[in-house]
């Protein structure tokens, strides 16, 4: 651990998932005001003593709105990433395991699906499920899947050539216990940093679906939806888009950090 | 210009002067756990035209000697007072630019491995050529027919052509005869060799220091040899100095060293050497009594791919290649047969045929029963055949603890009832003389030896008739090597277990093998019983291999 | 690189398309709503409605509505737009020549860019300029477009103080000028993220090259700095940068979708929001198609700039 956090990046990353985190499970219970309160007074303001970040074009309080936007935004990246990432190690795996056929079948069309861009993915099948935030959420881990199973596959097909595996080939293991003791644990360092890198994605384009009104819907405070309310005043207060921007800046970068800082931990070249 | 001021000075001074004299030098690293000494108290000298061979095990310091020599440290090396003179002139004050004029030309460098070392996207003559015109001044042109006169005189055969190609289109041993001619090209006055012939096969490696013996003469150049093979070393060098630790424990000529070592360490050494007239290995079986036999055993890799097969017919029937091919041979119980050959020859193949890793053609024999294919191999045949890979790294589950590892033959053959285990597991450890408390370790906590040992007890925990050793010691220091080779003789002794040793090492074969197979390009050359491996009627590739090892100097002296 | 490993890369990228109209097909079948009703309009009569659908092959089963809009693409007709009553193929054509602007000019920013920063990081390496350039990078990959794009508009864009538009399109033949002034923020949007990527992957290869024995062999052969650098370092680490570039371009085509609706750019981005918003099949499944074959030949043309660059690798 304290090789982990010797590098300033990882320092940094840590400090901004810790910080985020925080934010996503105590956020709505710290919020100085109640976040859909008006404040007809005091609308489009800077920030001050009594409205730290400022407020909106409602007068609406930007801190509280930000804090109770935080479970929704970064649940959303963990939770559309989690399941990507377990459906796609599901099939990542048992394309590397089984090889042959199987495996060039399953390859054949994760290269197909692959060849459209995330976005792009994201938004057809939201499309198809209609707009709103669990829909968006099944959408963004349906687009991750391909991607996951392609990272898993590979993690695994290295795994497999390496001698204690062929070891344990040799000895007349059984299929099952090849691939739940000798291959899965040292596959799963790869899986689990691709999968903090990937939560910052999620967080970005789960923003960039309620920035476009497909994810979130009014009145929530998911940070992406918000940037797209105060649009039309943003040349007014500059800091109400701002904040929630750089808010989801701040959260993508954090999971981006920390998932590098882990590969470095991880990578066996830069240990001992 | 005051670099060429110094280096007139030098051709005037190096009359009289060592091409190299080191006295006193002390180098560490700057680490987190605070300074680490690498070198203490260095002193070395190498007169005009000698060869000195510096000789130690990996992190003895070696590599760090040749790093100060080319003031080439890394930013946390700290020198700790010194000197270092080449031709008398002291170079620990030269800035970086006088010594990049220096580097290359009045000292150049040959590496270990000849594939890292050349630049893979750049045309070998470019890389020689591009030495000439810095440090010769010479145009292109002139560059580039200086160039084919160097390869021309390392023995390449159509040294033209050799300029235009890339590195990865030239073998081993011709890109280590660009790396060498490179390091001649500027008239050097001493040349570093970092282990050069190690990456290389037995007989490229022979060539390749025939070429440097021959290149030396004519040239009257001085050099150190760095190495870890005081076998090898003591065949091309004038005086050898071994390090241990980062202190050069013992210095003298060739002849002094082999006779009257004075450290223990030099002893030890000498000791590890592979001699191929002393006999280690255990007695052989009184009456040959056949455990497993190879018929026609051959491997194919690489098929054409459907598409190619579609597309391309005239061209798939060329895709691939023989592994192996037509290999029959047989493994008598109890006894240790040997398999040599170079990289490539398809020994490790057999390997993965025997220990059923492999698809193969042909059939295997064990009890009458015959096998035809590796789906056909059972539990059974499993068990009484194990394997022990060449990188113990690479070969233990780095998330098991060694307990773990060893016991998990024990629990698949119901070696012994599941209580027992923890038990048999100190037993095996005891046994391959490791503490019985490494059961609780994890592999990165051992050493390269320690964990080869632990793969050993793994291959032993099932009580196996044949225990295959692919290249055991190859990844090991030569003391440690030879601690290994011991401990599977003493197993062998203990438990009678049949083993098949393969490796490119023929001088340790020799010492432990009753028969030996040679094999080249995936065929069978050569097959005979060790008392025979010097009879006339041997293939005349098992002759070249025999010849092409390092002489022994020890046995001479014993 | 041999002529037969062209035809296979070719033939893969065909089955690739193949696989992405089958899943885009699947998807969009899915979709509720009756293409027939949706262009008649709600009050047509049943009559009306069943011919057009006929008309549509509406009446088919899915995998003959699929043969026959294959074969329609295999005669350059991909259909005819639902709301907008044109070909698709007059639709998307001049959407994408201007998403196509856009897009080579934030690519050729990215390159220009880059690359030299990545360089430049690699060889300034635990400097301040590193660790500055490591910093904006981080920050540029955790920037959505569409925040990006709003705070260069409050920046850039305001009304009256701003020196660029805030949005719209000048066709560059027309008036150059004009051109640029429109470009420059929506292709800085689109290029920050990958500006980062890139050089940030320049700045790990270049590293990796400066460590590796061939370049230690050069220095330790007395070669000036400059050749180091110039003649043994950098040409070596372009190739994965290439390879990089080319798995970015994907990244840069979704990009493009969000640049595009928030800069009122008339390209392919726009027509696929309308057509998403609308439920236009045709036009949905021809642009997904047209984004897919783009992808999948910039991936064939970065690996052949590899095997250029690169003497070790042989496509056979």
């Amino acid at each position: 651990m304290r090789r982990f956090l010797s590098s300033p990046s990882a320092v940094v990353g840590t400090t901004l998932l810790v910080l985020v985190l925080f934010a996503a499970l105590f956020g709505p219970l710290i919020a100085p005001y109640d976040p859909q309160e008006f404040h007809p007074l005091a609308r489009l303001q800077g920030p001050s003593a009594s409205y730290w970040l400022g407020t909106d074009q409602f007068g609406r309080d930007l801190l509280s709105r930000i804090l109770s936007g935080a479970p929704a935004t970064i649940a959303f990246g963990v939770f559309s990433t989690t399941i990507g990432v377990v459906v796609g190690s599901l099939i990542g795996v048992i394309a590397g395991v089984s090889s042959g056929w199987v495996d060039s079948t399953i390859m054949r069309i994760l290269d197909g699906l692959l060849a459209v861009p995330d976005l792009l993915f994201t938004l057809l099948i939201v499309t198809v499920l209609g707009g709103g935030m669990e829909h968006a959420l099944l959408a963004v881990a349906v687009a991750f899947t391909p991607g996951m199973a392609r990272i898993a596959r590979s993690a695994v097909l290295s795994v497999r050539t390496r001698d204690y595996v062929r070891a344990a080939v040799a000895r007349g293991e059984s299929g099952l216990y090849i691939v739940g003791r000798e291959v899965l644990p040292n596959a799963l360092s790869p899986i689990v940093v691709e999968a903090t890198i990937r939560v910052s994605f999620a967080i970005m384009i789960g923003a960039t679906l309620g920035f476009l009104g497909l994810g979130a819907q009014p009145p929530s405070t998911e940070w992406g939806l918000m940037v797209s309310e105060a649009r039309q005043f943003m040349f007014r207060n500059p800091w109400c888009v701002a904040i929630p921007g750089l808010s989801i800046a701040t959260a993508a970068l954090g999971f981006n950090l920390f998932g590098d800082a882990l590969r470095d931990a991880l990578d066996p070249r830069r240990s001992h | 210009m005051s670099a060429a001021l110094t280096s007139a000075e030098a051709k005037a001074a190096s009359k009289e002067k060592p091409a190299l004299a080191v006295h006193k030098y002390s180098l560490s690293y700057r680490t987190e756990a605070g300074l680490i000494a690498a070198l203490r108290n260095i002193d070395l000298t190498i007169a005009k035209g000698e060869t000195v061979g510096l000789v130690g095990e990996s992190g003895s310091g070696k590599s760090s000697m040749a790093w100060s020599i080319m003031r080439y440290l890394p930013p946390n090396a700290v020198e700790q007072g010194g000197a270092i003179r080449l031709a008398g002139e002291e170079i620990l004050d030269y800035t970086p630019h006088e010594m990049a004029t220096i580097r290359g030309s009045r000292v150049p460098m040959v590496f270990q491995d000849p594939s890292t070392s050349l630049n893979p996207t750049i045309r070998l003559g470019e890389q020689i050529a591009e030495v000439l015109i810095r440090h010769r001044g010479l145009t292109k042109a002139e560059a580039y027919a200086e160039a084919e006169a160097a390869l021309a005189r390392t023995g390449i055969t159509h040294p033209k052509e050799m300029l235009q190609r890339y590195p990865h289109e030239a073998s081993g041993g011709e890109k280590q005869r660009v790396v060498i001619a490179t390091a001649f090209a500027c008239e050097p006055e001493l040349i570093i060799f970092d282990e050069p012939t190690t990456a290389l096969d037995i007989l490229t490696a022979r060539q390749i220091l025939d070429l440097f013996t021959r290149l030396r003469e004519e040239t009257n150049v001085s050099a150190l040899y760095i190495s870890h093979d005081l076998g090898l070393v003591s065949r091309v060098v004038d005086r050898v100095a071994v390090i241990h630790k980062g202190v050069i424990v013992e210095n003298g000529s060739v002849d002094e060293v082999f006779r009257h070592p004075k450290a223990d360490y030099t002893r030890q050494l000498i000791g590890a050497v592979p001699d191929p007239e002393r006999w280690i290995g255990v007695e052989a079986p009184a009456v040959p009594q056949t455990l497993i036999r190879l018929t026609n055993a051959g491997v194919h890799y690489g098929g054409p791919s459907l598409l190619q097969r579609i597309f391309q017919p005239e061209e798939a029937g060329k895709v691939g290649f023989w592994g192996a091919r037509n290999v029959s041979l047989d493994i008598r119980k109890g006894e240790l047969l040997g398999v040599v050959g170079e990289s490539g020859s398809g020994k490790s193949t057999i390997a993965k045929v025997l220990a059923g890793l492999q698809d193969f053609e042909g059939t295997l024999e064990v009890d009458g029963r015959t096998i035809g294919s590796r789906k056909a191999i059972d539990r059974a045949y499993r068990r009484r055949v194990q394997i022990v890979f060449q990188h113990p790294d690479a070969s233990l589950n780095p998330r098991q603890k060694i307990g773990t590892i060893i016991g998990r033959p024990l629990k698949l053959y119901q070696i012994v009832p599941r209580r027992q285990v923890k038990i048999r597991v100190g037993q095996l450890l005891e046994m391959v003389r490791l503490p019985a408390a490494y059961a609780k370790r994890y592999p990165h906590q051992l050493s390269g030896g320690e964990k080869q040992r632990v793969a050993i007890a793994r291959a032993f925990a099932a009580e196996p008739e044949l225990v295959i050793c692919d290249e055991v010691t190859a990844a090991l220091d030569v003391s440690v090597q030879a601690a290994v080779a011991e401990l599977l003789v003493k197993l062998q002794r203990d438990t009678g277990t049949a083993c098949l040793f393969i490796t490119h090492d023929l001088n340790l074969i020799r010492q432990l093998a009753h028969r030996i197979a040679v094999m080249r390009h995936g065929v069978l050359v050569d097959f005979f019983d060790r008392r025979d491996a010097r009879a006339d009627d041997r293939n005349p590739y098992t002759k070249a291999l025999l010849d092409a090892v390092p002489v022994q100097s020890s046995s001479a002296a014993a | 690189m041999s002529r037969g490993y062209l035809i296979r890369r070719l033939l893969a990228i065909i089955l690739v398309l193949a696989i992405v109209t089958l899943a885009v097909f699947a998807i969009t079948t899915i979709l509720p709503g009756n293409a027939a009703i949706m262009i008649l309009g709600e009050y047509a009569t049943p009559d009306a409605v069943a011919a057009l659908e006929r008309q549509l092959h509406l009446d088919q089963p899915w995998y003959m509505q699929y043969l026959s809009w294959v074969a329609g693409i295999l005669h350059g007709d991909f259909g005819t737009s639902l709301r907008l009553s044109q070909p698709v193929t007059q639709v998307v054509g001049e959407a994408f020549l201007n998403s196509a602007m856009l897009a080579l000019t934030a690519l050729a920013a990215v390159i220009i860019v880059a690359i030299p920063l990545g360089v430049l990081a690699a060889l300034k390496r635990g400097t301040v300029i590193d660790l500055a350039i490591g910093l904006f990078s981080y920050l540029g990959t955790a920037l959505p477009e569409f925040v990006t794009a709003t705070l260069l508009l409050v920046f850039l864009a305001a009304p009256n103080v701003g020196p660029f538009p805030a949005g719209g399109f000048v066709a560059p033949w027309e008036d150059l000028a004009g051109f640029a002034a429109h470009v420059i923020l929506p292709a800085a949007t689109l290029g920050l993220i990958l500006l980062a990527h890139v050089s940030r992957q320049v700045r790990s290869e270049m590293s990796e090259v400066l460590a590796s024995d061939y370049v230690r062999a050069a220095r330790l052969k007395g070669l000036s700095e400059r050749r180091v650098i110039w003649r043994h370092t950098l040409p070596n680490s372009l190739a994965p940068a290439v390879a990089v570039i080319s798995l970015d371009i994907g990244y840069l085509l979704g990009g493009i979708i969000v640049v595009e609706e928030i800069f009122a750019w008339p390209g392919l981005g726009r027509v696929l929001m309308y057509a998403l918003e609308n439920r236009d099949l045709p036009v949905i499944q021809a642009v997904t198609l047209l984004l897919a074959a783009i992808y999948a030949l910039s991936n064939l043309v970065s690996d052949i700039i590899i095997a250029k660059l690169d003497p070790r690798v042989r496509y056979a």
